[in-house]
């Protein structure tokens, strides 16, 4: 215990002038009795009954002594080194990420971060202004610099564990925003330290991470993907890590739609991870889910669901004079059904989903899907053709571009290539730079819904086809034309992303525009989406499981929402802000045990005052005897009988 | 002097009451009391068969005309009989407003009147002080008794109601009480009623009492206290002065400790009542808040000693 303002002990010297008082009282009245014979009589009584009631007249005194002793010591100023905070405005962040679900500390991390919390808000002066910032998916501020302690304990109580990781940085942004406001603030994050935090992260304030969890032992299902065999059979490929230090024995079972198919005693080294391939899973299973159990500290990620992919097949009209590239290239797709014809045989076929065009001349009556054009020899309906570009280099426009993932351009070498200008409604992909000109190589875009992309060389008159860029460029090609290749949903997608879909994926029919889509959560509950252009984004992926997605009037599709993420697996508690992995924190002092004052001269008063009251019964007592035994008298005569 | 003491008035009311004597006892001359023996007044008694010696002159013989037996006549032969009063002058007595001892003194003043007018002889003795009124008999008796009676209060009280000479009066110790009453109690010829009047604050009252009420004395006592030593008026640390020594006690007076005074008052008072019941004595606490002539007129003759 110190003391801020310890010459108030000097007031100690009023203890003995409150001594000398009572000695100079204890003179007492002398008053001439007619005998003393009655008084001896009951004095005697008395004395022989109490001892202590020799003490009795001393009381008042030693209650006056008392609460000036609390008096003084309040006025001193005292405090302990604590935790607590200590400046004029605290900013408390608590990590909501899945990761604060585990339970190694009880009830889970979380709560007991509501709880240090709590405690923290107890311990705040009255004056320190508080805001509460939950760093979930998205950073969000539940109470903002307010006084309300109430609301404080409200806000905190509100949060709840998320699924997903948390959004620290910004959160952190947030509060260094609101620091700047406040001077002399104080950022306190709660948190597990399993957090993502910027590159460059200039905090205002003093910033202080108080670490909650204990164990890093967790095991987690961080894959589960189902794929269709050649042979039509159904594969699932499981992955389980280890997160702690140890090895583990897990037993993981495999539900196909809901049974029971399979079970497997793994050992997952420490730190590792333990791949698992399951073939030949029961026949027409739809959803698979794979269990660790028992349960760990973190049984979020014990769990992983899968949906087994939707296959259907994509109609490919190519009118060609013959391609062997494109030919084995489309081959070695999956899922494509492949229509190959001479271009005086070419009709108009309206069930194909992508019509490729390889050199040859378009017809003016298009088919209703979508588009490839490889080498145009003349103009078309949908762009022009003015020459012939030579030897051209390649240039990327944006490497980002999805038909461009994974595509590596460089040594790709183009004889000559159609010039084409740029139309109004396409997106230049590939340039060619040829002496101060620059040609669209590939370009694509949507008329009238229609995704229509242009290549314009000849795969003849290039090495592409013998680049290994080749095969993937295809891939992205296929992928963008005829997006429902896949099913119309991804397989997986990670909590709290968004996720959106055609209601028409597979380009055959018109999508109708008054058409609601309706997506089944987890927990059973239905959400009605309103579709934009025929597509549909749904963002309400927080909770884990299957969700099941149903428009038009049969037509259905599903996706799986689990928790495959190493950041919040990965539970080991992080000693700093941003844990081992990611750049910490640059000028914020991370210091968990960074100590403050805390003052309890508020006790101390309340004690004084206390026994200042006690004082004031203790001498007034005889008037409140007399007061309880008229009270006393008054009920005794109410509750006489009055008869007889 | 005797305005000083009562009215002409009240002493006229005084003559139509008289003390009640439980037990017939043997008197000196011939009064207005039975006396134990048969003899020669006018009121029938009884009659017995005449023995040897017997005066012949008290043969009934009418009664000897009708069964040729000698009877006897008895009659109920009427006496006087002493009244004692003991008055006790301790210092304590001087006490109140009015005084204890003016109370007792006035009490005893109308008894012995009232035995007076009775032709029963009165006696009083002041016990702490030298006081003594001889036996006296007849109405004219009545100045001198009231004459010594005042020179009693105004001896005890010439000093003032604050502090009482103690060198004039000696200090009665609890043995000098129980000798005095016992000396009484040997030195009276004729045993009778006796009134005590006193606030007994003595442990020797007692002993006394229990000596008298051995002689044969019909005993009365009358407990004078004062209202402020029923129910002490005082609040906070006092030093208490005994009136009768030097003792002090220190007390600090608060409604506890008040409330246990008037608890252990009551248990004193049962404690005297239960004493003179298991001795036929009478017992009468009085308070001198209540009017003499209640006291004579109705709170006596209630407890059966005046009717």
């Amino acid at each position: 215990m110190n003391f801020i303002a310890p010459g108030a002990f000097a007031l100690g010297l009023l203890l003995p002038v409150i001594v000398a008082f009572y000695l100079l009282k204890l003179r007492r009245v002398e008053r001439q009795v007619s005998s003393l014979y009655l008084w001896r009589r009951m004095v005697q009584d008395v004395e022989a009954n109490a001892p202590w009631q020799r003490l009795r007249p001393n009381l008042l005194m030693i209650l006056q002594l008392l609460f000036l002793a609390a008096l003084i010591l309040a006025l001193t100023r005292p405090f302990t080194w604590s935790q607590g905070v200590t400046g004029d405005a605290a900013i408390l962040i608590l990590d909501s990420s899945a990761s604060m679900a585990a339970t190694d500390t009880t009830p889970n991390r979380l709560e007991a971060a509501k709880a240090r919390a709590r405690q923290l808000i107890i311990d705040l002066a009255d004056t320190t202004r508080l805001t509460i910032i939950e760093a979930g998916r998205q950073a969000a501020v539940r109470l903002a610099s307010s006084r309300d302690r109430r609301q404080a304990r409200l806000a905190i109580d509100s949060i709840q564990p998320g699924t997903s990781g948390s959004d620290m940085g910004v959160a952190l942004e947030l509060a260094s925003a609101i620091a700047a406001r406040q001077p002399g603030s104080e950022i306190i994050v709660l948190s597990d330290g399993k957090v993502e935090l910027p590159e460059r992260l200039a905090l205002k304030g003093r910033l202080r991470f108080l670490p909650v969890g204990t164990s890093s032992e967790n095991q987690a299902v961080s894959l589960l993907n189902l794929e269709t065999r050649p042979d039509g059979s159904l594969a699932a490929f499981v992955q389980t890590s280890n997160y702690g230090d140890s090895p583990a024995r897990r037993r993981l079972s495999l539900y196909a739609d809901g049974n029971l198919v399979n079970a497997f005693d793994l050992e997952i080294p420490a730190q590792g991870d333990q791949p698992l391939v399951v073939e030949d899973l029961p026949l027409g299973t739809r959803q698979v889910e794979v269990r660790l159990e028992p349960p760990d500290a973190l049984a979020l990620d014990d769990r992983a669901l899968a949906v087994a992919p939707v296959s259907h097949l994509v109609r490919v009209t190519l009118v060609s004079n013959g391609n062997l590239f494109l030919e084995t290239a489309l081959k070695l797709l999956p899922g494509i059904e492949l229509l190959q014809v001479a271009p005086e045989d070419a009709t108009k076929d309206t069930l194909a989903d992508l019509t490729i065009y390889d050199a040859v001349a378009a017809p003016e009556d298009l088919p209703s899907g979508n588009l490839l054009f490889i080498a145009p020899p003349r103009t078309s309906t949908l762009f022009t053709t003015s020459g012939v570009v030579q030897n051209p280099v390649l240039r990327a426009v944006d490497p980002g571009d999805p038909l461009l993932e994974h595509v590596s351009l460089a040594g790709v070498s183009v004889l000559d290539a159609a010039r084409i200008p740029l139309p109004e409604w396409a997106l230049p992909v590939v340039m060619g730079d040829l002496a101060g000109e620059s040609t669209p190589l590939m370009l694509r875009g949507e008329v009238d819904g229609v995704r229509v992309v242009v290549l314009a060389f000849d795969l003849h008159h290039s090495d592409l086809a013998l680049q290994p860029a080749f095969p993937l460029l295809w891939v992205n090609l296929v992928d963008w034309l005829v997006p429902g290749l896949g099913g119309p949903l991804p397989a997986q997608v990670a909590p709290g992303s968004s996720v959106s879909f055609d209601l028409s994926p597979s380009g055959g029919s018109q999508p109708a525009g008054e058409e609601v889509a309706t997506v089944r959560r987890p927990d059973g509950s239905s959400v009605q989406v309103q579709p934009e252009n025929g597509q549909v984004v749904f963002t309400d992926t927080n909770e884990l499981g299957i969700y099941q997605v149903s428009w038009g009037k049969d037509q259905g599709a599903e996706f799986a929402v689990n928790l495959f993420s190493r950041q919040e697996s990965d539970i080991r508690p992080a000693d700093s802000l941003g844990g081992a992995s990611s750049a910490p924190a640059s000028n914020a002092t991370t210091a968990a045990g960074q100590r403050g004052m805390r003052e309890f001269w508020h006790p101390l008063a309340l004690l004084a005052l206390g026994l200042l009251v006690g004082e004031w019964l203790v001498y007034q007592r005889a008037g409140l005897a007399r007061g309880r035994d008229w009270i006393a008298g008054r009920l005794g005569g109410l509750f006489q009988p009055t008869h007889h | 002097m005797s305005e000083r003491l009562f009215s002409e008035d009240f002493l006229r009311r005084l003559e139509r009451l008289a003390l009640i004597a439980r037990r017939a006892v043997r008197g000196q001359t011939q009064g207005e009391r039975r006396s134990p023996r048969h003899g020669q007044s006018v009121e029938f008694a009884d009659f017995r068969p005449y023995v040897a010696g017997d005066d012949i002159r008290r043969i009934d013989w009418n009664a000897y005309a009708r069964l040729e037996r000698f009877f006897i006549k008895l009659f109920v032969e009427e006496e006087d009989l002493t009244v004692h009063c003991l008055i006790d002058t301790s210092p304590s007595m001087n006490w109140g407003q009015p005084g204890k001892l003016w109370y007792a003194i006035r009490a005893v003043g109308a008894l012995g009147y009232i035995s007076l007018s009775r032709l029963d002889r009165i006696s009083v003795t002041a016990v702490g002080s030298d006081g003594h009124f001889p036996p006296a008999r007849g109405k004219q008796q009545a100045l001198p008794l009231f004459s010594f009676l005042q020179g009693l209060e105004s001896q005890v009280s010439s000093a003032g109601n604050g502090s009482y000479p103690r060198d004039i009066v000696p200090g009665y110790s609890t043995r000098d009480v129980a000798r005095a009453l016992q000396a009484y109690a040997a030195s009276a010829s004729r045993p009778g009623p006796l009134v005590l009047l006193s606030d007994l604050m003595d442990d020797g009252w007692l002993e006394g009492l229990r000596m008298l009420g051995g002689r044969g004395f019909e005993v009365t006592v009358l407990h004078i206290l004062a209202p402020d030593e029923v129910d002490p008026q005082i609040e906070g640390d006092f030093k208490l002065l005994d009136r009768e020594s030097d003792a002090t006690v220190e007390v600090t007076a608060d409604y506890q400790l008040l409330a246990r005074y008037r608890q252990t008052l009551t248990a004193w008072q049962e404690e005297i009542r239960r004493f003179c019941i298991a001795r036929r004595m009478n017992y009468a606490p009085v308070l001198t808040m209540l009017p003499l002539e209640d006291l004579l007129f109705a709170w006596l003759p209630r407890k059966g000693v005046l009717r």
